[in-house]
């Protein structure tokens, strides 16, 4: 019944000038308003960049501290949709990323932000990508034999419904989200996304390329995660247990073979030489030692989404998650210690700051915490 | 009309052509006359009896404000998002996670269930399935039940229930965030949607009573139960107003011992109790005839009548005394109270009721009945006291005790009186100027603070200690939610209210008022949208937005709350939930509102104002506060004409209107120090009690104009003035205040206010027509002019 609505929502390009076609200019065009609720609403990623720490959460906010936690100032943002990853390559420079396929830059250490692409920018450099692939592949269809032109013409098909797709979700607008970002320097950095998106750059985000064909996911799964363990390799973790390694610094990538099933939301290096954590849906958790070779299942009670995750100190481990879900390990993962918050909300990320203690970020802001993530006072 | 010199008579006999023509044509019918009111009584007493109550909700609210009317023309489509009954089981000892506590949750959802006008498909409660848990999987959602399938109250089943709670997502709406208390929660239907019948508030209120509080906390000693919502409070509210007949019998009781000892004649106490209230069966019977019921507000106005039938009661019982204590007989004791009292009895009660009558000016409809029916009430006091009173007094007279009361206290009362006239003295009434001085400015200092709108916590029509209010208070410090809403309706083309763009303004709409001072909080589609879009990305908090895609949308309100979307999806409201209903706080969202509806309303979607409590409140508070200037300015108006025309002299009405104001602007600072804002029901305070309060002035300034005509001294002539009308207008401003003081023990908290307002501006009138009006005539009169013009005139 809804059918009808659907197809009229498609009709309309949701980039017209906003003054022109629509009452209540588009969230790409609305700069984050200045709240002092923003600390104390969704926070989605956490980032630590020399002194100061920074969060990014919803309707384009992105606050910072420089005082451990303690009081918070928002940046200028020029768009208010809800933000999911934040990741700073230099003291001053940083990305964020978030709905509607956003990139936004500072540098200036998070007090102002430019917007370096839209989610539509990103469907076209899928859809030329595309076209690429099926240009190519029809091409080898006119050379092929016979007997190997049913596969191919199988393959093109895959393109062209990938195509369109792209293309109808273009006529709606930037609709698919990018869910994380990470910088290795103030050129180098990769961001991913939903639907197995994924894109790199090495000019700062001057230009980003499409990167989402060199990972194996054809079936389009979202990515959830990207981050570097110690001894330089880059994983990507994402939907139905993907974990994808690269050795090369991003030059190139492989797919793991994966222990889990379910969505995994993140991955952390421990600080062992080549060795990680993922976990994800309903606390299932597993470490590497190999770069994802081998797996090894860490068992806990917790039964709870977990989200992210840090390393406060050699061999301490910190994980966070949803239902106020804190684990922790002063063993290098072997086990952990549970902790449920009173207030039960989801929690998205954690910072470790001086004296043993936490900041949590997450469905309610940020939270000062201890070691064990009960309140400061 | 003309000036009261009429009374020169008092000193002779009467004689043909000192009688005014209305008094021979009352006089020489008597007979006819009491016939013929007895018939009219009869009449209109069987009218009178049949009077309903009447709480009808539209009566209180401004029907022509932009937002009622809004509100409804929309009433269809909000149906039910407010109707709503919530019961709090607090367990007393311990937690809810006990056998004994869940038995009894479970039989009061049961009960509910079975409770007429529950709408039993949105019963909730942890015993209703329709409260769940719900779990992400790697295969996708798994849940049930909170209460778990296998509950045998064992503790092992306890626990079970303990862990499903907390992944419920219900704390702090269905369960109290310390676990000691659970709701159950209970939508009304307007209608009973199989007979069509009206839902009987007042029946409900008394079921939620005896069937839910006092059976279920006599069964189980452990629990407490508190109950808030629409119907209950109307409920109490109906009671609210039967216990009025206590205050009636009391009122009765005290004005009789008050009068007798005044009088100390049999005749002169029950004549003005009996003919005020035929004034009262008068006024009922009458409003029943033009169509009216009796509302909390208009139940009150037969106590103002009895009091104002009372006091001018009073005034001729007095007058009569005097005359009969000199040896006339009753005909012409009556006769004579009569011609001295008609004129300037008949300008107060008129100025009564026109002070009554500027009230129709407020357009809220139970103010209008107020002013109608007070205004027809003191129109029938008019007949009932100057011609009905006189005429039974003029054959029963005034027994001898009484006569002999009047005569025996003279000398005392003389010396009284005599201290009194110092008021006038030229050494004194600077000092009464000043101290009013001061009066003035303290009160104009302190009303500074007087604010529109309803002040305290909770219900505001209950007390804040009402059994009402202190459930209110327990649910509000106990779960997240609030019980002031205003509701934006969001107007939007047939089957487009879901559309990206509707969701998108609403959620900068919510976001620009959560930023608003005073909002506690905000939810319509729009977070619905955002809740649920993240709950099908696998409880991922990085999804928490409004998706562009229309099919994700819809895929994410499928199962919204039904008062989210009307039925051809042309209107969604946005919910704001406020923390007080101040008006302040209440005029700064509105205007929030307001200015992002003036920017962003289109075709596509239109923000209009406002349904909710909060947002009758807010139209109400406009209409009040624009009402009161124009209201004060016509009664003062009224009021000060009326004077002119009798007194002919600019000076007079200063020395009359002068203490008025000062007591309109020491109320006011009253109501400011004791926390009453101006609303429904003490706007209409100010013109009663100036309407009424200008009666002493014209009383004691009639008679004071008298003597200074005769050539005496102003203290003198103050003196005499207050020898033979003092007595009456003090004793006019006790019955007034008796009338009116039994109202502050009201259970509804604007009839306590009303109460304790009148009482004060009853008697505050009465020490300003005694002791400032000398002290102003002092300094305006010019008793050598007033003679020479006097004469002139004749």
């Amino acid at each position: 019944m809804r059918k009808s609505l659907c197809a009229a929502g498609m009709a309309v390009s949701l980039m017209v000038p906003a003054s022109a076609a629509y009452a209540v200019a588009d969230v790409l065009e609305t700069p984050a308003m200045k709240s002092d609720l923003a600390p104390k609403r969704l926070l989605n990623d956490a980032v630590r960049a020399g002194d100061r720490i920074l969060a990014a959460g919803e309707r384009g906010h992105i606050i910072y501290s420089d005082d451990n936690g303690k009081t918070w100032v928002q940046g200028d943002v020029p768009v208010s949709t809800t933000l999911t990853g934040i990741s700073f390559g230099t003291e001053t420079h940083g990305w964020a990323v978030g709905h509607s396929g956003v990139i936004l830059h500072t540098n200036d250490a998070g007090a102002t932000w430019q917007l370096q692409m839209t989610g539509e920018d990103a469907a076209r450099l899928a859809i030329a990508a595309k076209e690429e692939q099926a240009e190519a592949i029809q091409e080898r269809i006119d050379e092929a034999p016979e007997d190997e032109k049913g596969d191919l013409e199988w393959a093109l098909d895959d393109i062209y419904f990938a195509l369109d797709n792209l293309k109808s979700d273009l006529d709606i607008g930037p609709v698919n989200p990018l869910l994380d970002i990470w910088f290795e320097n103030e050129r180098h950095g990769i961001a991913v996304g939903a639907y197995g998106m994924a894109l790199q750059t090495r000019d700062g985000g001057q230009t980003w390329q499409y990167m989402a064909d060199e990972l194996d996911n054809p079936q389009s799964f979202h990515l959830n995660d990207v981050a570097r363990v110690t001894g330089g390799a880059l994983v990507i973790v994402g939907e139905a247990g993907q974990v994808h390694v690269s050795a090369d610094n991003g030059g190139s990538w492989e797919r793991r073979e994966s222990p889990y099933d379910g969505s995994l939301f993140g991955v952390l290096g421990t600080g062992q030489m080549n060795e990680m954590l993922i976990f994800g849906l309903r606390g299932n958790m597993f470490i590497s030692s190999d770069l994802g070779r081998t797996w090894r299942a860490i068992t806990n009670t917790a039964g709870a989404t977990l989200n992210s995750g840090a390393v406060p100190d050699k061999n301490e481990v910190v994980l966070v998650g949803n239902g106020g879900t804190v684990l922790f390990s002063a063993n290098g993962a072997e086990s952990f210690r549970e902790y449920f918050r009173d207030d039960r909300e989801g929690i998205m990320d954690v910072v470790p700051v001086s004296g043993n203690n936490l900041l949590l970020f997450g469905e309610g802001g940020v939270k000062r915490t201890d070691a064990r993530g009960r309140n400061l006072q | 009309m003309s000036n009261p010199k009429h009374d020169k008579g008092e000193h002779h006999m009467t004689s043909p052509g000192a009688e005014p023509f209305l008094e021979r044509l009352i006089f020489n019918n008597r007979a006819i006359i009491l016939i013929a009111f007895l018939a009219l009584t009869v009449f209109l007493g069987y009218n009178a009896i049949k009077i309903q109550p009447d709480a009808s909700f539209e009566r209180m609210i401004p029907l022509e404000h932009p937002y009622i009317v809004n509100m409804l023309e929309h009433r269809d489509d909000l149906e039910n998002l407010g109707n709503f009954v919530r019961i709090a089981v607090e367990v007393k000892e311990g937690d809810i996670f006990q056998a004994e506590y869940m038995e009894t949750l479970k039989q009061i959802t049961d009960e509910m269930f079975y409770l007429n006008g529950v709408d039993r498909s949105g019963l909730k409660s942890l015993w209703t399935s329709n409260v769940r848990w719900v779990e992400v999987t790697e295969q996708g959602f798994q849940g049930g039940t909170v209460i778990p399938d296998n509950y045998d109250g064992s503790r092992a089943s306890l626990e079970q229930l303990r862990q499903n709670i907390l992944r419920s997502n219900e704390v702090g709406s269905l369960i109290s965030d310390n676990f000691r208390s659970t709701i159950v929660y209970a939508p009304l239907y307007e209608k009973n949607p199989e007979t069509g019948e009206a839902l009987d508030y007042s029946e409900l209120s008394r079921q939620l009573e005896e069937q839910i509080r006092q059976k279920y906390e006599a069964q189980n000693p452990n629990v407490e139960i508190h109950i808030v919502g629409f119907a209950k409070k109307v409920g109490d509210l109906i009671e609210g107003i039967a216990s009025i007949a206590w205050f009636a019998g009391i009122t009765i009781v005290l004005t009789t011992l008050l009068l007798y000892w005044y009088s100390r004649c049999i005749a002169g106490t029950l004549v003005p109790i009996f003919t005020s209230i035929i004034a009262v069966v008068w006024q009922l019977g009458t409003l029943r005839l033009l169509g009216y019921g009796l509302d909390p507000y208009s139940v009150l106005v037969p106590f103002l009548v009895f009091a104002i039938g009372i006091s001018h009661g009073v005034q001729i019982v007095n007058a009569m005394a005097v005359e009969a204590a000199k040896g006339f007989d009753s005909v012409t004791s009556a006769r004579l109270a009569f011609r001295a009292l008609y004129i300037p009895g008949m300008l107060a009660l008129i100025s009564d009721a026109v002070g009554f009558l500027t009230l129709v000016f407020i357009e809220i409809d139970v103010i209008r009945d107020l002013a109608v029916a007070a205004g027809l009430g003191v129109a029938f006091v008019i007949i009932t006291n100057l011609v009905l009173h006189v005429l039974i007094m003029s054959y029963l007279g005034i027994t001898r005790s009484g006569v002999r009361h009047v005569q025996n206290h003279g000398d005392k009362q003389d010396r009284k009186w005599r201290v009194m006239s110092y008021f006038a003295h030229p050494g004194v009434a600077p000092i009464s100027l000043l101290i009013a001085l001061l009066g003035l400015g303290l009160g104009l200092y302190y009303k500074q603070d007087l604010k529109v709108g309803d002040l305290d916590q909770g219900a505001p029509e209950l007390r804040a200690d009402s059994r009402y209010n202190k459930d209110n208070a327990y649910i509000i410090n106990n779960y997240s939610t609030s019980a002031d809403v205003l509701v934006v309706m969001v107007k939007t083309p047939q089957e487009q209210c879901t559309q990206y763009e509707v969701l998108r303004a609403m959620d900068k709409l919510q976001w620009e008022l959560q930023n608003t001072a005073g909002v506690q909080s905000t939810a319509s589609l729009a977070n619905v949208s955002r809740i649920v879009t993240k709950a099908l990305n696998e409880g991922n908090w990085k999804w928490y937005e409004i998706s562009r895609n229309q099919t994700i949308i819809n895929a994410s309100i499928r199962e919204a709350p039904a008062g989210l979307i009307n039925t051809d999806c042309s209107l969604t409201p946005v919910l704001v939930f406020l923390e007080d209903h101040k008006a302040e706080t209440l005029e700064r969202v509105t205007d929030r509102v307001e200015a992002f509806a003036s920017e962003h309303s289109n075709e596509q979607h239109r923000f209009l104002l406002a349904a909710g409590n909060a947002g009758v409140e807010a139209a109400t508070n406009e209409v009040i506060s624009s009402a009161k200037g124009v209201m004060l300015m016509l009664v003062y108006g009224v009021v000060s004409a009326l004077c002119l025309l009798t007194f002919r002299s600019i000076r007079a009405v200063l020395c009359i209107v002068v203490p008025l104001g000062l007591t309109s602007i020491l109320c006011e600072a009253i109501m400011a120090v004791s926390g009453i804002g101006i609303k429904v029901a003490t706007l209409p305070v100010i013109a009663l009690g100036v309407g009424i309060g200008v009666d002493y002035g014209i009383y004691i300034y009639s008679k004071l104009e008298k003597y200074l005509l005769e050539g005496k001294t102003l203290q003198e002539a103050y003196y005499e003035t207050l020898r033979s009308t003092g007595k009456a207008v003090i004793f006019t401003g006790v019955t007034l205040g008796i009338g009116v003081v039994t109202w502050i023990f009201s259970p509804i908290k604007f009839q306590a206010d009303m109460g304790f307002l009148l009482f004060f501006m009853f008697l505050w009138n009465m020490v300003g027509a005694i002791w400032l009006l000398p002290a102003l005539a002092r300094f305006l009169l010019r008793p050598d002019r007033m003679i020479a013009r006097d004469r002139a005139r004749k």
